[in-house]
């Protein structure tokens, strides 16, 4: 009996962002993005009331998966903002920002959502083609010869994250552990297109971070007891592989959907065991060295296996199947009957291994792209925080892979941009007005906004109080320290931009973020010999900050554009 | 509970419904957020999602919400437009009383008695209103504004091709209404492409908008977390799922599609499998064993490389694919299965029960089969090759948020359904009538006919448009005698007039040369006018397409023009036609043309607007006018909004005075807008629109029960059965 009832009516609102509480919760939202954006940024602490634990955290994807909106065009802001990190890892914070700035900014300026979204649109157009012009002044082309560029672009992913807790030296080792870990998932002949491996992220919890180490090859966790027994049976030389992805453990597999009746005294399951040892016994003949299942061993083949001096390892978990099959070259084998040869694969050498209080079964490769990266923190809140950045940083190194640039970070491209648009804007304002049919005074007030919400994202890194220049010459973004003398000369307060590519010796002049200076063509500040020689880089993921880019912007076209909401309050 | 039902109170329920969907109308037209009791977010300009989404619970709204998704089951399109003329009738409908019957209602002092009064009348209206749907719509439809058609097709000769700007044109226009104001570009031009994709030989239209029409879930893919921009068009089919297990292949890779599982089970349902020894047991799973290994060997040497699957296949099946290179899709839905079926025309193979040996003869040869990544999800990819005039694709849609590509996907969906419904013949009620039956309307046919000459005008454009030689071509003898051709030719454009006067003899055919018909033209123009210029000098070589013809029973002329619209710089083929009553023949069948397309921002409306006013002047029956004015009034509605937000020359007023102007005076309407709308879309919205006042009109009471609703049993049926 199905009870029927009858629907609430729904609630409809008219121009939602107009409301002083759409406004209000969206400033609380920005307020806690903009204070976490930065290597400075505040971390914030999470805590469900109902249980769980608490985790503390200044990055995006914990930040938006814990936080709970309630109202949909924070919901629909929130999801995006999720949806780009779930793309590209890096840049959730940055596109968030963006986002409320650009809505905040435009609401100011109370011009129609059609003119607004016109020209955000081709203001966005003309960021894009920027960027990805070969004359862009804040994009740096990626040497994959040497290591130098890669290396800070690694320091800047896990700089940007205080909440990893990590000291400089500390950043140091992870980040080379971390692009050595990438460099090993690179296949050594490379055929037409490549194909990378994988890094396994092991944890370790508890140790000292320097602990890390990176290792070639699969680490597989296992109990001492096993440990122990696994010491004497140690052989040298290349090793025969079986890797079962069908159970061991003597259960019947699917009878159909009928009933099976067993007469008196048939027993399946020595049925079923028979079958098991008659493959351990194809097994051992076929002079297999190591067996692991993906599922269970019964106990009687695993004795059998072992009196044959044959190492067998179960319980492997499906997430280890893939990169398994491919350290050992073997195809899982899904059946209990008779095993072709072609199946096995092999290893060059195991060893075990421990690291801390956990030991491991370390399967060496031959040659494979598979590495284990073993890592280690001392509480588990920051182990969690650091092993999120280390998939971002391993995620930015593969999408540089594809597109070998980076930006410029520290808020340099930001700065660098806004200038460049306003630039643009004010001194060929003729074909944007043509194509997109607005006048002067609009395309001005759009681009003061579309700019001055770039400009406040790059000043969002400043947390202390600071105050943020930009040098009129390359339109860098420059700090100076709080209570600073009040102007005497700047040059000798400010030692390097925010990206660290110039520095305050140079002949520049410089004025105050906000305040409202001539526009100017920024010059690209690219001496690429001194770019690669400059090792102490802030940089920024190309990809991931250009569709961030693209995200922030139609996001708030999208929540700029609502008319109406309609909540289903069913 | 009863409470009366009014127009008043209808009218209140639309007026709200029309403040809500008259802010996403038009390209100016902005979002509306919906959610859902599951959390979900969904963004939408859609008419009738919104006033589902509203879960209204007025009786009178609920009505109206019903009617609405009624149309929009036949149509596709056309649920805002709907609120707002039907809210504009009401208005209009709530006007009349205070003009005619305001004395007689202040009479009546007990309101019960003024209630079945009102009902009454209404009653009557709602009739009037019914006869207006089903005879004059039509006729107006058939007899004047079926001249103004242009057509989606490149030429007006029997092959229907499909002209691509024109479907741009078509496509940009329904996508300004359906998504975001940044987005309707991109969309409609992914949309043109994929269908000239899709398509594999010329004609093949039909077939393909069903065919999409009927799959389109399976035939898009949805990303988030990517701008908008990186939506592309994928070739091949792809399923919305991973492979269970991937063999790489190259060269001649064959599938095959199976319904149940490989592996033989034990026991089937409603069986009993009775195990009596161990050794039974053990030769029974040796037997499934030995018995899917032989299945799969067999399909390996029939060069299977794929393997599809509607059930899921047990892990022992995957690993045997897997040892003889085959590549296994699991879990496929029936919806993806008979797409599969219906492109590659593939059946399903059938295992055999007993021996062992199985023939597979139904394979077919994929182009190619690999994964295909899309941010972190894995897809599979197919090449098929297609045996109908559908070539597989597969659009990729990408946006930051799962309700936009939602909101994509129905708009994309909805044009497909547009796209099929343009493409049909729409047959009218109305019937040509034989004039000996019809004295009454000869009047009217006479004025029909001098209005004729008003219209070439209209076709034949703007002033800037440069001369295109357009040759005449009389198939009919006897229009040289009984025809007077007038052409006039101003300097800037010279436009061609043709006015046709039929007498009652049976007209006789015979083809004339063309070269001929410019002679005939030639003569007779000078007797008529002394201002005719012939300047430009008719083209001899004579193009198909720019012919005019004139049958026997129904005079139209075709021709084809170049129509400048409004800075596209597009060429769009032209084609009107005009119908005249000949004695010679009692009945036919109105329709109006497949792909009758007109511009939009409002033409329609005022097109229809001007031609019902002007059949209300001439029309004898008081109520029959009353009613034709008031439709003709809230038609007005539409455009209104659409041209809200203009300013200056391009306001309302501005533009309706010039375009009144225009038709009165036989000029082109001049239309700023670029874009097409089609015919069949707004005249289906029309009768749904009426249906849905008369029935409203028709309610006198509406009655509150509240009970839990009964189930309806269908015993009739049964009992039919």
């Amino acid at each position: 009996m199905s009870r029927l009832e009858a629907k609430k009516p729904s609630l409809c609102k008219r121009e939602p962002l107009t409301s002083e509480r759409v406004r209000a919760t969206l400033s609380v939202l920005k307020g806690i993005v903009t204070s976490c954006y930065g290597p400075s940024g505040r971390l914030k602490q999470l805590h469900n009331g109902l249980g769980g634990c608490v985790c503390t955290t200044s990055q995006s994807s914990a930040l938006l998966a814990n936080l709970s909106v309630t109202h949909p065009i924070l919901k629909i802001l929130t999801t995006a903002m999720q949806n780009h990190v779930s793309c590209f890892s890096d840049c959730g914070l940055f596109t968030a920002i963006l986002c409320c700035n650009l809505i905040e900014n435009v609401q100011r300026i109370g011009l129609t959502p059609t003119t607004v979204m016109k020209l955000n649109k081709h203001l966005l157009r003309l960021c894009i083609s920027y960027l990805k012009s070969e004359v862009c002044g804040c994009r740096i082309p990626v040497d994959f010869s040497s290591t130098q560029i890669l290396l800070c672009l690694v320091r800047s992913i896990l700089t940007s994250k205080p909440a990893c807790m990590l000291t400089r030296k500390e950043i140091d080792h992870v980040s080379a552990l971390i692009l050595r870990a990438f460099l090993l998932t690179i296949p050594e002949n490379t055929e037409d297109h490549i194909i990378l491996g994988k890094s396994i992220i092991v944890p370790l919890k508890g140790q000292r971070v320097i602990d890390s180490t990176v290792l070639p090859g699969i680490l597989i966790e296992m109990s001492e007891v096993q440990f122990m027994k696994l010491l004497p049976v140690k052989k040298s030389g290349s090793l025969k592989v079986a890797l079962f992805c069908a159970s061991l453990s003597g259960d019947l597999s699917d009878t159909g959907e009928g009933t099976v009746v067993v007469s008196y005294g048939v027993s399946l399951e020595n049925a079923v065991l028979d079958q098991l040892l008659n493959l351990g016994r194809q097994l051992v003949s076929d002079h297999v060295d190591l067996v692991m299942c993906q599922k269970v061993i019964h106990p009687s083949l695993k004795q059998f296996l072992s009196m044959h001096h044959v190492i067998a390892i179960d319980r492997v978990g499906v997430a280890l199947m893939e990169p398994l099959s491919k350290v050992t070259g073997t195809r899982p084998i899904g059946s209990l009957g008779s095993v072709s040869p072609s199946t096995y694969g092999s290893v060059k050498d195991w060893c075990t291994a421990k690291f801390g209080f956990k030991h491991f079964f370390h399967l060496i490769p031959n040659e494979a792209t598979v590495c284990s990266l073993l890592l280690c923190n001392r509480s588990d809140t920051a182990w969690d925080e650091l092993k999120v950045t280390c998939q971002t940083a391993l995620h930015v190194l593969q999408l540089t892979l594809k597109e070998p640039s980076v930006l410029l970070g520290g808020g340099c491209t930001e700065t660098h941009l806004a200038a460049y648009i306003r630039h643009k804007t004010c001194n060929e304002p003729e074909s944007i007005l043509k194509d997109e049919g607005c006048t002067q005074t609009e395309l001005q007030l759009i681009t003061e906004a579309f700019c001055s919400a770039l400009e406040s994202l790059a000043g969002s890194l400043e947390h202390d109080g600071g105050e943020i220049l930009t040098d009129l010459k390359y339109g860098h973004f420059w700090s100076i320290q709080a209570d600073s003398p009040s102007i005497v000369n700047w040059s000798n307060l400010l030692s390097r931009c925010g990206c660290g590519l110039c520095n305050s010796q140079e002949e520049l002049s410089w004025s105050f973020l906000r305040s409202t200076c001539h526009p100017f063509a920024p010059q690209t500040c690219l001496p690429h010999e001194a770019a690669g020689s400059a090792n102490n880089l802030t940089l920024d993921c190309f990809t991931a900050k250009l569709n961030g880019l693209q995200v922030a912007v139609e996001t708030a076209n999208l929540i700029l554009d609502l008319s109406y909401v309609i909540e289903d309050k069913n | 509970m009863a409470t009366a039902a009014s127009v008043k109170a209808a009218l209140q329920v639309a007026e709200a419904l029309e403040s809500i969907v008259s802010c996403c109308v038009g390209p100016d037209g902005r979002q509306v957020l919906c959610t859902k009791p599951t959390g979900e977010v969904l963004l939408s300009r859609d008419g009738g999602r919104l006033l589902q989404a509203l879960h209204l619970e007025h009786p009178i709204a609920r009505m109206m919400v019903a009617c609405v998704s009624n149309h929009l089951r036949k149509a596709g399109d056309g649920a805002k437009t709907f609120i707002i003329f039907l809210s504009h009738l009401l208005r209009g409908l709530h006007a009349i009383p205070d003009q005619e019957n305001g004395s007689l209602v202040s009479e009546n002092s007990q309101t019960l008695g003024r209630h079945w009064k009102n009902c009454c009348r209404w009653k009557f209206i709602s009739q009037a209103l019914l006869t207006f749907q089903t005879q004059i719509l039509d006729y107006v439809m058939d007899q004047y504004l079926s001249r103004h058609f242009l057509s989606i097709f490149s030429s007006s000769t029997k092959e229907r091709t499909l002209c691509r700007n024109s479907l741009e044109l078509l496509l940009e226009a329904y996508f300004c209404g359906r998504v975001g104001r940044n987005n309707h570009n991109l969309i409609s031009q992914l949309m043109c492409d994929y269908l000239f994709k899709c398509v594999a030989r010329e004609g093949g239209f039909e077939e393909v908008f069903e065919l999409v029409g009927d799959c389109f879930v399976e035939l898009n893919v949805g990303v988030t977390g990517l701008p908008v921009s990186d939506s592309r068009i994928v070739a091949g089919l792809v399923l919305h799922r991973d492979f269970s297990g991937y063999c790489p292949a190259d060269g001649d890779i064959r599938i095959a599609l199976v319904t149940e599982t490989i592996q033989p089970i034990f026991s089937t349902s409603g069986s009993e499998f009775i195990l009596n020894s161990e050794a039974q047991f053990r030769a029974s799973q040796f037997w499934i064993m030995e018995r899917t290994k032989a299945i799969m060997k067999h399909l390996q040497s029939q060069n299977v490389k794929l393997l599809l699957s509607s059930v899921k296949q047990p892990d022992s099946v995957i690993f045997y694919a897997r040892l003889n290179d085959i590549s296994v899709v699991e879990c496929l839905s029936s919806e993806e299965v008979s797409l599969i079926q219906r492109v590659i025309d593939l059946s399903p193979f059938v295992l055999p029960q007993a021996s062992s040996r199985c023939e597979i003869s139904n394979t077919a040869v994929v182009k190619f089969c690999k994964p295909l990544v899309l941010r972190s999800k894995r897809y599979v990819h197919l090449g098929l090759i297609s045996k109908c005039s559908f070539v597989p694709h597969c659009l990729v849609l990408c946006g930051p948020v799962q309700g936009l590509v939602e909101q994509h996907k129905d708009a994309l969906h909805g044009a497909f359904k547009m796209l099929r419904q343009l493409f049909k013949h729409l047959d009218l009620n109305y019937l040509t009538q034989a004039s000996d039956q019809n004295y009454t309307s000869s009047p009217l046919i006479y004025k029909n006919s001098r209005e004729s000459n008003q219209l070439p005008e209209i076709v034949n454009g703007s002033l800037q448009r440069p001369y295109q030689g357009t040759v005449v071509k009389n198939k009919d003898k006897l229009a040289k005698t009984q025809t007077y051709l007038k052409v006039y030719s101003n300097l800037v454009v010279p436009s061609i007039e043709l006015e046709k006067h039929f007498p009652c003899s049976t007209p006789k055919v015979a083809p004339v040369d063309t070269y001929q018909t410019n002679e005939t033209l030639r003569c007779l123009s000078p007797n008529k006018t002394g201002i005719i210029d012939y300047g430009e000098p008719f083209p001899e070589s004579n193009s198909a397409n720019s012919t005019t013809e004139n049958t026997r029973i129904k005079i139209s002329y075709e021709n084809l023009q170049v129509t400048k619209i409004a800075g596209k710089g597009s060429m769009l083929p032209v084609r009107y036609k005009s119908r005249e009553m000949c004695p010679s023949r009692s009945y036919c069948f109105s329709s109006i043309p497949a792909g009758s397309v007109l511009p939009v921002g409002g033409n329609f409306e005022i097109l229809l607007h001007f031609y019902l006013l002007n059949y209300a002047k001439i029309c004898q029956q008081s109520e029959e006018a009353t009613v034709g004015v008031i439709v003709a009034n809230a038609l007005l509605g539409i455009p209104k909004i659409l041209h809200k937000s203009k300013k200056g020359n391009y306001s309302f007023p501005q533009m309706y005075a010039r375009a009144l102007h225009a038709l009165q005076s036989g000029q082109p309407m001049g239309s700023r807008q670029t874009g097409l709308e089609s015919v069949v879309g707004k005249y289906q919205l029309l009768t749904s629109v009426l249906q849905c006042l008369t029935k409203i009109l028709t309610i006198d009471l509406v009655i509150n029960i509240k009970r839990q609703p009964q189930e309806i049993c269908d015993q009739d049926s049964e009992e039919e059965l």
